[in-house]
C-alpha cells in the first residue's frame, strides 16, 4: 500500500497557486503559449514527484522550485548554440559596432548619452513613466539573440549566480562575461533610442 | 590568464565592469579600472546605466504581467483533467 502523502493537496493546486504560477512564467518568457507549456510541465512533474516532497518547504515553494527548473530548462534549450565565435577578426566582432577595434575607444556615434532621471554622479533614480519604461525594456530584451536573452534573463530576472548559469548553459566564465557585456551594450542602445531620446508624450 | 589593461580601452573597461559585478577583480586591474572611470565620462555613464538595467530587469519582468491575470480557461481545464487522471490512478493502486 502506498504511504499517504502528507502535506500535498493536488486538488487544491489550481485554485491556490495556478494563477500565480502562470503569471510568474509569463513574466519570464516571451510568449503566452510558452508560459502555458511551462506551467503544464510543472504540474506533470509535480504530480509525478509527490513522493519526493519532504514537507521541509511549503507546497507553494515546492511548486515554484519546479517551475523555476522548467524555466532554466527552457532557456537552456533556447540557448543551445553554445558556439560563440571568439575567433573572428576584431572588425567582425559584435563589439566593433560600439568600439573602434584599433584602440577600443567608444565610436563617436555610440557615446552613451545621459539618461534623464537615472542616477548619475550620486543622484538617485527618479524615473517618470516607470510602466512605459518597463515595457520598452522588455521589448528590447526580445530583440536579443536567444543565447544573450537566456543569459540576461537567468542572471538579472531569475537572479541565478554566474557559476550556475555557466554550468546550465555550458559556458566558460570568459564567454559568459562577453555575453553579458554584449547583451548590456545592445539593451543600453535600444533603450536610449526608444525611450530616453523620445519619451512618450505625456 | 592575464587581463588586458582597461586603462585606455573603453571596450575592456566596460567588460570589466560587468565582470566585477560577479566576482572581485585583481587589485591592479581594479585600480586601472578606477582610474579609467575617473577619466572617461562615457564609461562612467555606462557603469550607471548598466547597473540601472540590472536593477530594473526583474521589476520589468513582473510589471508587464497584469497582477490580476488569471490562468487561461483552456489551460485550467487541461490541468484539472491532468490532476483528476493522476489522482484516480493513485487510488486504483
Amino acid at each position: 500500500m502506498r504511504t499517504p502523502l502528507i502535506g500535498l493537496e493536488p486538488q487544491q493546486w489550481l485554485a491556490r497557486f495556478g494563477d500565480e504560477l502562470y503569471r510568474y512564467a509569463l513574466g519570464r518568457v516571451a510568449e503566452a503559449g510558452m508560459a502555458e507549456e511551462l506551467v503544464q510541465d510543472t504540474f506533470v512533474s509535480a504530480l509525478e514527484a509527490q513522493a519526493s516532497f519532504r514537507g521541509q518547504a511549503s507546497e507553494r515553494t515546492w511548486l515554484f522550485v519546479i517551475l523555476k527548473r522548467k524555466i532554466i530548462d527552457h532557456y537552456r534549450r533556447q540557448a543551445r548554440s553554445p558556439f560563440v565565435p571568439l575567433t573572428l577578426t576584431p572588425e567582425q566582432l559584435p563589439e566593433a559596432e560600439f568600439f573602434r577595434p584599433a584602440d577600443g575607444h567608444w565610436r563617436e556615434e555610440e557615446y552613451p548619452a545621459p539618461w534623464d532621471g537615472v542616477g548619475d554622479e550620486g543622484r538617485g533614480d527618479v524615473l517618470v513613466e516607470q510602466a512605459e519604461f518597463q515595457h520598452i525594456l522588455k521589448s528590447c530584451q526580445e530583440r536579443l539573440s536567444p543565447q544573450h536573452l537566456a543569459v540576461f534573463v537567468l542572471r538579472f530576472v531569475e537572479e541565478l549566480p554566474a557559476e550556475a548559469i555557466c554550468q546550465e548553459l555550458g559556458l566558460s566564465p570568459s564567454n559568459y562575461w562577453v555575453i553579458v557585456h554584449r547583451a548590456k551594450l545592445q539593451l543600453r542602445r535600444c533603450l536610449e533610442k526608444n525611450w530616453f531620446q523620445s519619451p512618450p508624450a505625456s | 590568464m592575464s587581463i588586458p589593461s582597461p586603462l585606455f580601452n573603453c571596450q575592456q573597461a566596460t567588460l570589466l565592469l560587468e565582470r566585477r559585478a560577479d566576482a572581485p577583480l585583481p587589485a591592479k586591474t581594479n585600480a586601472q579600472l578606477w582610474a579609467h572611470l575617473r577619466l572617461c565620462p562615457y564609461c562612467r555613464r555606462y557603469a550607471f546605466q548598466s547597473s540601472f538595467l540590472a536593477r530594473q530587469a526583474k521589476a520589468a519582468a513582473e510589471a508587464v504581467v497584469p497582477a490580476d491575470l488569471p490562468l487561461p480557461v483552456s489551460l485550467r481545464a487541461r490541468l484539472q483533467q491532468l490532476i483528476d487522471t493522476h489522482e484516480a490512478g493513485l487510488q486504483q493502486e
